[in-house]
């Protein structure tokens, strides 16, 4: 995912890293998985994020892979127009790059309350990381417009109590899904209790469902991490 | 990238450990007063002098400090996202003594009451100081509430740091008069 960098109120600058490309994967026709090595020293906590750096751009992207793995996994969707993702998207293995982190504070909270996972297209990749360290049993709600971007379904559904594909396109669908966006099945389908809502993705969309939250979701909590 | 999300727009917004709550929310109130306290303190820098480095630092170095009781403001006590944070740092207020004590060698020793004042750094310095005791009054307000014991002694070490750094705000409104050559102006009852 490429988030939103974080203001001037985190308090941590994170340390350079040098590293390289060594693998590409393709997740769809628009998002690519790049593998980067992980540098010496360089840890990290399921949910949070790296700043990579190209020339003057920077932008953050959240870690897919879990800590224990022997690769930084990232999800690049191509944004176009963009400067950086096209870019990355693009770039031959073994390409050299920098990043600082880790950054962020979007990592899993153990809790009575039942977890609920909101993400929308590559904003699925900090709970990859979570599930693949380990977080299971959760709710996950996954928004995409077209099947195609449906990432890591499988492995996603292994983990989750209950994995709904939200399609808002029109696309052929290869789960049973929600027609319709994230907020939708909030509103309709999800059990009203207090919940641990954690959100990654379009900020209209954690607007949308956070005020979701406040309507009929009392006493939970609400963690978000957006991007643009 | 869009400053602005929406979702406070009906009049609440999410603490750090995730809790919605009214924007009146007394934790609310607490790291808001310690933001604008940060942003008077960042006026003060801007009306010093470009070329006295020394207080530029300790300065900014004071507004991170700022950020970081700001995060423990606002996390509900004993919250799982506390664990995220980094302690208070206890030497925090112990900086703040040797820059006072620092300061406050070169000045002449106080006769009374100094009316708020001076040139327009110290001024800012005075404002910073009352913003800073109502900042205070607010954490010491959240502190009256029952804690568990790792919160109650992040809340301890944040009321020791403001009360420090009010102190540490007047010593410098007069440090930065006499470096400009503007006496301190007495009250006369």
């Amino acid at each position: 995912m490429e988030a939103v960098s974080p203001t001037s109120s985190d308090p941590e600058a994170g340390n350079l890293f040098n590293t390289r490309i060594i693998a590409r994967r393709r997740l769809s026709s628009k998002t690519v998985e790049l593998a980067l090595r992980k540098p010496p020293g360089f840890a990290f906590a399921p949910g949070q994020r790296v700043r990579l750096k190209l020339g003057p751009a920077a932008r953050d992207y959240s870690i897919a892979s879990a800590p224990a793995d022997e690769a930084i996994r990232l999800c690049i969707r191509e944004v176009e127009g963009g400067f950086l993702s096209p870019q990355l998207a693009g770039a031959p293995e073994s390409a050299a790059l920098t990043f600082t982190g880790p950054h962020g504070y979007f990592t899993f909270k153990a809790s009575p309350r039942p977890a609920v996972f909101v993400a929308t297209g590559t904003g699925v990749a900090p709970f990859h990381s979570m599930a693949a360290s380990g977080v299971s049993g959760f709710t996950l709600l996954h928004g995409v417009e077209q099947a195609e971007d449906l990432y890591y379904l499988d492995f996603l559904q292994s983990r989750a109590a209950a994995y709904v594909a939200c399609l808002s396109g029109t696309s052929p669908a290869p789960v049973a899904h929600h027609a319709g966006r994230v907020t939708g099945y909030i509103e309709n389908h999800l059990p009203r209790r207090a919940c641990d809502f954690y959100l990654c993705g379009r900020q209209d969309m954690i607007r949308d469902v956070t005020l979701l939250i406040d309507e009929g979701f009392q006493g939970s909590l609400v963690y978000s991490e957006a991007f643009y | 990238m869009k400053i602005y999300t929406g979702s406070g727009d009906r009049g609440k917004t999410s603490l750090f450990s995730g809790e919605r709550v009214p924007k009146d929310n007394e934790r609310i109130e607490a790291y808001g007063d310690l933001d604008e306290l940060n942003s008077v303190i960042g006026a003060l820098i801007a009306a010093l002098p470009r070329d006295w480095p020394d207080l530029h630092q300790d300065l900014q170095k004071i507004q991170s400090d700022l950020f970081h009781i700001g995060a423990w403001l606002a996390t509900s006590p004993g919250a799982p996202a506390a664990e995220s944070l980094a302690p208070l740092d206890l030497d925090g207020a112990a900086a703040l003594e040797r820059l006072i004590d620092r300061l406050d060698a070169a000045l002449p020793p106080l006769t009374g009451f100094i009316l708020p004042g001076g040139g327009p750094p110290a001024a800012w310095a005075h404002v910073a100081r009352t913003v800073c005791r109502r900042a205070e009054r607010r954490v010491v307000r959240l502190s009256a509430d029952p804690l568990p014991p790792a919160s109650a002694a992040q809340l301890s070490r944040a009321i020791v740091y403001l009360n420090r750094l009010s102190d540490c705000l007047f010593v410098l409104a007069r440090h930065i008069n006499r470096r400009q050559g503007i006496e301190d102006s007495l009250w006369k009852p």
